[in-house]
């Protein structure tokens, strides 16, 4: 079995970073990619919005992806595309590759930078038929960025994250006809300045607080969205329909591996320095917890190489959960694990599904440290604070609303 | 420069494999659902001339492509009936075949569990109607040995029947099988030919479709979801198909291990109720619901109808709600106005039925066929062949991405490669649908449903259309 000395898996913007300043930091690195070209999410978003805070410049997603890897290179990262991780073992990872098929390694770090994906159409349960025709953003973004193509003339988008908006501007690009955007929850998921109530944007009709959504057709083919909003029946005719945010780790395999979990996060429990319980193995970017935005999963990469390299030839410490089990519409919590033995820049960052607002209370072994008044939107990261006080193995801490 | 892709038609038309003018068949079975495919196998390989034709231009586009893919003892089926007796021989007949032709099968036996005492006072019943059907594999389980089999099952389980026999196979891998058996054994198919009228000449039946009148000595109809339809052909009009809908979900390869048994509920008069199993592909499957409908095409799913199956679920198996649902369909079973089989032949003879085959025909099809074979009277000349390969594409043998050269991965959830893809899409009786090439290979079936695999899954089909259309 070959042997490494840093495997990092995944060449998306926190994969690649982490690769990069792990190299520069003197270390063999090599990286793994599932795709053929590396570069992760941003190679399929068509459009600027990229590079202005970490790499210094606007850049689109494309151009954004393809310096990052330029980065990686130049630095001496040896980059394994078409490399699929099947399975993680300890230290020992199960590959596959069109060269070689299935095979091992074995590294004595491993850093997992998965990345996320956006919830399709089953796992909703939205009501009506099945097409082909209902996508993901993500899945619009590759046909019409990657392959030249346009899978519908007239769209519905169904979810007001931000990427919602992402989808509206790749249709308007490939000349899809956005008609409506439409939310379930009765508030937007953006901020209101892009968006306020059933306001025109873009030319595409918002609705929000939508009922009974049901995609109609007939043998695969879309007629329309049918909805509930505001006591009336809404039909609008459409070809194809897009499910757009909600975005969940890729984080399923390393369950099936049976890696420790964090179910508020559908994810790998992780510390302030990225480190998880299980040695060796660090994670960062969207695998944590689902989307942020490139230039943070970026910087999140290189915190993360750096406390690799630095914890090193430290001890593993027991770490300790932040235990939040009365928060209810908790989206994801991070780090969810403090590690007494590294500095604390801050407790966590939290998200909450519904707009929340409240005073948090942080208990140190059942005692209140500290009060956090809280007012969130859903795309709002809430930060508490460090609260002051050293914390050592076998405390323990817990977030609870006053 | 972008240019529109019609996902709704990303697959050509099949060309006619013969001259429709110049062949006369021994049989023609009309349906290639799971029922259609067994019967092409067992008719081509007892030599008779065989034509299989279906409506639509795959295999499994009716009632045979939503199932719990489960292969039944006949434990629970009635007894004395000819539905039994074809589940047993069908049930036989799948053992010995299994390994010739590579079918995944695993053997996960089942528990009939009794969640009240009102359900444990019917599992001694339950156990008599299995020994009087003769089925010999079973035993009473007190809830300490459920808990031992099952410890993730919830503790209210007051009693179960184990059923050893009770088993998951490939529900789209066996029947792909049978069509390629018949093919090998010297039998044709037809697609894309819906049957829209017959007529017998006094020796051949002439059944019209849009691309051709296609003549044959015997007719077989196992046309599922439109049998009572096809049936007026022959002048039976005496019976109705009412088209029965079961909604399923689709767990996350997470939740595989969560049972090994398949969980089988006291069964009612009406449906044997929601099952809790494994799948082939390494997933939890949760369903079907049993409603009963006048479409026969209507398929739709329903938030409130899957969240009830959810709660059904978790009351079962309560650690199911960590776990992620990755993908719901739903079923037609071509279900009668009356519970049995309804399988039935012409004064003349030349006209044979094979209605009204619900969940069981998964397991049946394979003795329904022989049975079928028999009442025929045709000679049986064992023909010789070469057996068919199917790929593997259940998680109980190695996949094609093990081995060098498979040219990349194209769906990642389901691990795909595009090797699998083009085999599927050009080479031996190859996918004439979507849902075709999904059932082939598990591409977009996954977690993510295609968010990273469905351009480029689309963009082979389309060139793989091009170049059949540009060689035709």
């Amino acid at each position: 079995m070959k042997r490494i000395p840093v495997a990092v898996v995944g060449a998306g913007p926190a994969g690649l970073a982490a690769s990069t300043e792990l190299a520069r930091l003197g270390h063999e690195v090599h990286c793994y990619e599932r795709e053929s070209v590396a570069g992760g999410m941003p190679r399929h978003c068509g459009h600027q919005g990229f590079g202005l805070l970490d790499l210094h410049r606007p850049l689109d997603g494309p151009a954004y992806a393809a310096e990052l890897v330029r980065r990686a290179r130049q630095a001496g990262v040896t980059l394994h595309t078409d490399h699929t991780l099947l399975s993680l073992d300890g230290k020992r990872m199960r590959f596959c590759s069109p060269e070689q098929g299935a095979f091992e390694i074995e590294a004595d770090r491993i850093l997992l930078a998965l990345g996320a994906r956006e919830t399709p159409r089953p796992a909703r349960l939205i009501d009506g038929i099945r097409s082909p025709a209902i996508l993901t953003t993500g899945a619009l973004q590759r046909f019409v960025t990657l392959q030249g193509r346009r899978p519908f003339r007239r769209a519905v988008v169904i979810g007001s994250d931000i990427v919602g908006f992402s989808a509206i501007m790749t249709c308007r690009h490939a000349g899809i006809e956005a008609a409506a955007l439409l939310e379930e929850a009765p508030f937007l998921r953006v901020p209101s300045l892009l968006a306020r109530g059933e306001e025109m944007l873009l030319g595409t009709h918002v609705y929000a607080g939508c009922d009974a959504l049901s995609i109609e057709g007939e043998r695969g083919r879309i007629e329309g969205v049918c909805f509930h909003w505001q006591g009336e029946e809404r039909f609008i005719e459409c070809d194809g329909v897009v499910f757009s945010g909600e975005f969940t780790p890729e984080s399923a395999l390393l369950r099936q591996s049976r890696l420790s979990w964090d179910p508020r996060n559908d994810s790998l429990p992780v510390t302030q320095g990225f480190g998880t319980p299980h040695p060796g193995i660090y994670t960062a970017g969207n695998l944590l917890r689902g989307a942020l935005a490139a230039y943070k999963c970026h910087a999140e990469g290189i915190a993360a190489a750096r406390s690799l390299h630095t914890g090193i030839n430290r001890p593993p410490a027991e770490a300790i959960p932040i235990a939040t089990p009365t928060l209810e519409n908790l989206d994801w919590i991070s780090p969810s694990l403090v590690d007494p033995t590294l500095p604390h820049p801050y407790l966590t960052r939290l998200r909450f599904r519904r707009p929340t607002r409240g005073t948090l209370l942080t208990l140190l072994n059942g005692r209140e440290v500290m009060r956090s008044r809280i007012n969130a939107r859903p795309w709002q990261t809430v930060t508490l604070p460090w609260f002051g006080q050293e914390v050592k193995e076998g405390d323990r801490l817990e977030l609870r609303f006053f | 420069m972008i240019e529109t892709i019609d996902l709704n038609d990303l697959f050509s038309v099949r060309p006619l494999p013969f001259n429709p003018e110049e062949e006369d068949f021994d049989v023609i079975i009309v349906g290639a659902g799971v029922v259609g495919c067994a019967l092409f196998k067992e008719f081509a390989e007892q030599g008779a001339k065989t034509l299989l034709i279906e409506k639509a231009n795959d295999i499994l586009e009716g009632a045979s492509k939503g199932n719990s893919a489960l292969l039944h003892t006949g434990f629970d089926a009635p007894p004395e009936s000819l539905e039994l007796a074809c589940i047993k021989r069908g049930y036989e007949e799948f053992l010995r075949i299994k390994d010739r032709f590579r079918l995944p099968f695993l053997n996960t036996q089942a528990l009939v569990v009794a969640w009240d005492d009102e359900q444990l006072a019917k599992l001694d019943a339950i156990l008599a109607k299995g020994r009087g059907n003769g089925i010999k594999d079973l035993d009473l389980l007190e809830p300490d040995q459920i808990r031992r089999r099952e410890p993730r099952l919830s503790p209210r389980a007051k009693g179960a029947v184990l059923v050893h026999g009770e088993s998951v196979i490939d529900a789209w891998s066996a029947p792909l099988a049978y069509l390629r058996v018949g093919l090998a054994a010297g039998g044709s198919a037809v697609f894309s030919s819906p049957v829209t009228g017959g007529e017998y000449d006094g020796q051949l039946w002439n059944l019209q479709t849009p691309r051709g009148t296609f003549r044959g000595r015997l007719v077989i109809n196992a046309a599922g979801l439109y049998g009572d339809i096809v049936d007026r052909i022959a002048g039976f009009e005496d019976w109705r198909i009412i088209p029965r809908k079961g909604q399923f979900l689709i767990y996350d390869k997470s939740a595989y291990d969560l049972i090994r048994s398949i969980i089988l509920p006291v069964p009612t008069k009406i449906t044997k109720g929601v099952v809790l199993t494994r799948t082939a592909y390494g997933n939890l499957l949760l369903g079907p619901t049993a409603e009963d409908q006048e479409s026969r095409t209507d398929r739709r799913t329903l938030r409130q109808t899957l969240r009830m199956l959810q709660e059904k679920g978790e009351a079962i198996l309560p650690g199911l709600n960590e776990h992620k649902v990755v993908a719901t369909f739903a079923g037609l079973r071509p279900a009668s106005d009356r519970p049995e089989y309804r399988v039935h032949r012409n004064e003349r003879g030349d006209w044979i039925t094979a209605g009204g085959i619900r969940s069981t025909g998964l397991t049946s099809a394979l003795g329904l066929a022989k049975h079928l074979f028999e009442l025929s009277g045709l000679p049986s000349r064992p023909v010789d062949y070469q057996d068919p390969v199917v790929p593997n594409i259940s998680v109980f043998a190695p996949r094609d991405y093990e081995r060098p050269g498979y040219g990349r991965m194209v769906c990642h959830c389901e691990q795909v490669t595009k090797r699998e893809i083009l085999r599927a899409l050009e080479g031996e009786s190859p996918a004439g649908t979507y849902g075709g090439l999904r059932r082939r290979t598990r591409a977009v079936m996954g977690r993510c449903q295609g968010f990273n695999c469905l351009a480029d899954v689309a963009e082979l089909c389309k060139r793989v259309k091009a170049k059949k259309e540009g060689a035709l």
